[in-house]
């Protein structure tokens, strides 16, 4: 028993490492599953001590082993507290409802603990090993039946709000813990109660709590705020800046007037993020206003385009010269004070297309050909990117998905001075 | 020519000031009859006002555009309406169209190109004025001439070939047009091939560059670059967005 009890251990410390090490949304949700593992820890900790003491009643001090008993229950209704609050916790994040049985279930809680701590202890003596035993165990059984309860309760009455795939283990969880009390009650030997809690926590952390699932719900988060920031009721963006126009060009300035239409048409073209193809020519008119307005800021650039006009109906990914054109202004441009040129050309390949942006600003600086390479060879991989990168690293992201691996980004450097992005695109699957 | 009477409807009084002021009207035949900046008060100047023809946002208060044009259509049905919406979206352009408007525009509002939507509104008009005066006896030259050039639309079509044609002076037909449709020759002609390759789009499925020949287009560059002006987008996604539904 206490191989088994020491193998357990050893799978929640792994576990807890690298769940606590993991980055993860600061949810109430991800915080009581922390608790939990530690809380797990400590338990079977005691299970595996009073395992040995209980088998050793005679050479073991007995307020010592009534000790790491009373402990080891304790922890035990604990763990069955964390689980009702974490199960309580995923169904409010499903519903919405604030979970009303709380107070119930703290209450519950404080007197089973008290239950635990005061209440007579026996120890029972078989041949298969000793148990210990009396009204301070049933507390563990009590609180079992208790929280399972309250948990069966949430999970039936919110059972269409909830997610097929959290039912689903939500439901296995307290199949398992159920299933673990009764052998458990049935054969007082058997001791599993242990293995019981870490099959329960590994439901959840296999399907719920993996470091992965945390890791796309953060980048989620991230996205969506970056979505959210641009998109914060695009049409009232239009109608005051459309508004501002007017009143501009009523007052007899149609240069601010023509340059907010720009601007409306930059917005308005930039905000179509859901869908991931456009036209090549949806996706020039964003770059030229864009281009329009900055050549307006930075009047010593120069902007010319060469498109192959039987290509505009070519589907590309959405927003994709935007990030490469920023990259050239700001890495190639900016450090010649915005002057200079960058020419867009599109024309036909073997197997698609290639777009290419050709500035004619510092080039790369030392070091940094190979850096963007690196990048840009290895775009699925997990890295530290700043600033511009993430631009352009999700740009190439994105051609590879939705066109092909044969497709993608690169730069080459110009002879005359500057470099130039080349963008090859298919019209994918 | 009679000066087409117009109503403005939009609930941002700048928009509708921006209307007034900064579009030539005088010199695109019309007038500014009335303004409007609800549903209800648009119905009720509708029926007081009885103008040719209204602008109308979708989005306005009480009652939506759509809803006044549908109810309007019932009382007025020879009343023109041009849509200017900010919802950039083509289900409200469908219902529209259903509803049998004249033009339907996106905000922001070009006012420089607004007479486009003037000139389509007048061609309406007169081709319906064409069809009520095609059984009275004695044919309207211009009538002739636009039968012709409907007739001929896949070639090329120019005032000199038309003056050869008709035995008269070019400069008398470009005069001609102006004069009894209100809109240039070339406005004219540019409009309904449009016309004809957005019936063509719509209707068969023959090739872009096909229909661009059909409708006298001989460069498929130039017939989607006069696309795209007229009608906003490229004449696939044009095909694309009202045969998805």
């Amino acid at each position: 028993m206490l191989r088994m009890e020491i193998a357990l251990i050893l799978v929640i410390a792994f576990i807890a490492y690298v769940y606590l090490g993991a980055e993860r949304k600061h949810t109430l949700l991800h915080r009581t599953f922390s608790v939990l593992l530690v809380a797990l820890l400590v338990h079977l900790a005691f299970d595996g001590i009073t395992i040995y003491t209980v088998n050793h009643l005679d050479t073991v001090p007995a307020l010592l082993n009534e000790i790491v008993h009373r402990i080891f229950i304790g922890s035990m209704v604990f763990i069955v507290y964390l689980f009702y609050k974490y199960i309580a916790v995923l169904v409010e994040e499903e519903t919405g409802k604030a979970r009303s049985l709380d107070l119930a279930a703290k209450v519950f809680l404080a007197a089973a603990e008290i239950g635990v701590f005061v209440s007579e202890i026996a120890y029972i003596q078989t041949p298969d090993g000793n148990y210990s035993a009396g009204p301070y165990v049933a507390a563990s059984y009590a609180s079992v039946v208790f929280y399972l309860l309250l948990c069966a309760g949430l999970l039936l009455s919110n059972w269409e709000q909830i997610h097929p795939k959290k039912r689903f283990v939500i439901g296995i969880a307290m199949m398992i813990e159920g299933i673990i009390c009764v052998l458990q009650g049935t054969h007082p030997t058997w001791l599993i109660s242990g293995m019981g809690l870490t099959l329960m926590t590994l439901a959840f952390y296999l399907t719920l709590e993996n470091p992965e699932i945390l890791r796309a719900e953060l980048t989620e988060q991230k996205m969506s705020m970056l979505y959210l920031k641009s998109q914060v009721n695009p049409h009232f963006l239009y109608n005051t800046l459309d508004a501002i126009r007017i009143q501009a060009q009523l007052d007899g300035d149609k240069k601010v007037a023509d340059l907010i239409m720009k601007l409306v048409d930059f917005f308005r073209s930039s905000v179509k993020v859901n869908e991931p193809m456009i036209t090549l020519d949806e996706e020039m008119e964003m770059i030229m206003a864009y281009l329009e307005l900055m050549c307006y800021r930075y009047p010593k650039l120069h902007v010319s385009y060469d498109i192959d006009e039987t290509l505009f109906e070519y589907p590309v990914p959405n927003f994709i010269l935007q990030p490469i054109v920023e990259n050239s202004l700001l890495h190639g441009l900016k450090n010649k004070g915005y002057q200079g040129e960058i020419h867009i050309s599109a024309h036909k390949t073997v197997s698609g297309i290639e777009v290419c942006v050709k500035d004619s600003g510092s080039g790369f600086d030392e070091g940094k050909k190979e850096r963007i390479e690196e990048m840009l060879l290895h775009y699925d991989r997990e890295m530290k990117l700043e600033g511009n990168s993430i631009g352009v690293v999700n740009v190439q992201k994105r051609i590879k998905l939705l066109c092909g691996k044969e497709y993608g980004l690169h730069y080459t450097e110009n002879t005359d001075g500057g470099l130039t992005a080349h963008l090859l695109l298919g019209e994918g699957s | 020519m009679k000066k087409i009477r117009v109503l403005l409807v939009d609930d941002e009084i700048v928009i509708r000031e921006g209307f007034k002021k900064l579009f030539d009207w005088e010199a695109h035949d019309c007038e500014v009859v009335g303004e409007a900046a609800d549903g209800m008060e648009a119905l009720t100047k509708i029926d007081a006002l009885l103008p040719d023809l209204v602008i109308m946002d979708i989005n306005i208060p009480i009652m939506n555009g759509l809803k006044v044009i549908q109810m309007s259509r019932i009382k007025h049905p020879d009343m023109a309406f041009v849509i200017v919406s900010g919802y950039d979206d083509f289900s409200y352009c469908r219902e529209a169209l259903r509803l049998q408007i004249t033009d339907y525009i996106l905000k922001p509002v070009d006012y420089e190109e607004f007479g486009a939507c003037i000139d389509h509104l007048k061609i309406a008009i007169f081709e319906k004025q064409k069809m009520e005066q095609a059984d009275e006896e004695g044919e309207h030259t211009i009538v002739g001439i636009v039968r012709y050039m409907q007739e001929h639309l896949n070639e090329e079509i120019s005032l000199n070939i038309l003056a050869e044609e008709f035995h008269l002076s070019a400069q008398y037909i470009s005069q001609l047009f102006k004069n009894e449709i209100g809109v240039n020759f070339l406005s004219y002609l540019t409009n309904i091939r449009i016309e004809q390759a957005k019936k063509l789009l719509l209707s068969t499925d023959y090739a872009v560059a096909e229909i661009a020949e059909k409708s006298g287009y001989g460069d498929y560059r130039v017939f989607t670059k006069a696309f795209k002006k007229a009608e906003g987008v490229t004449p696939s996604q044009y095909r694309r967005t009202f045969l998805e539904e």
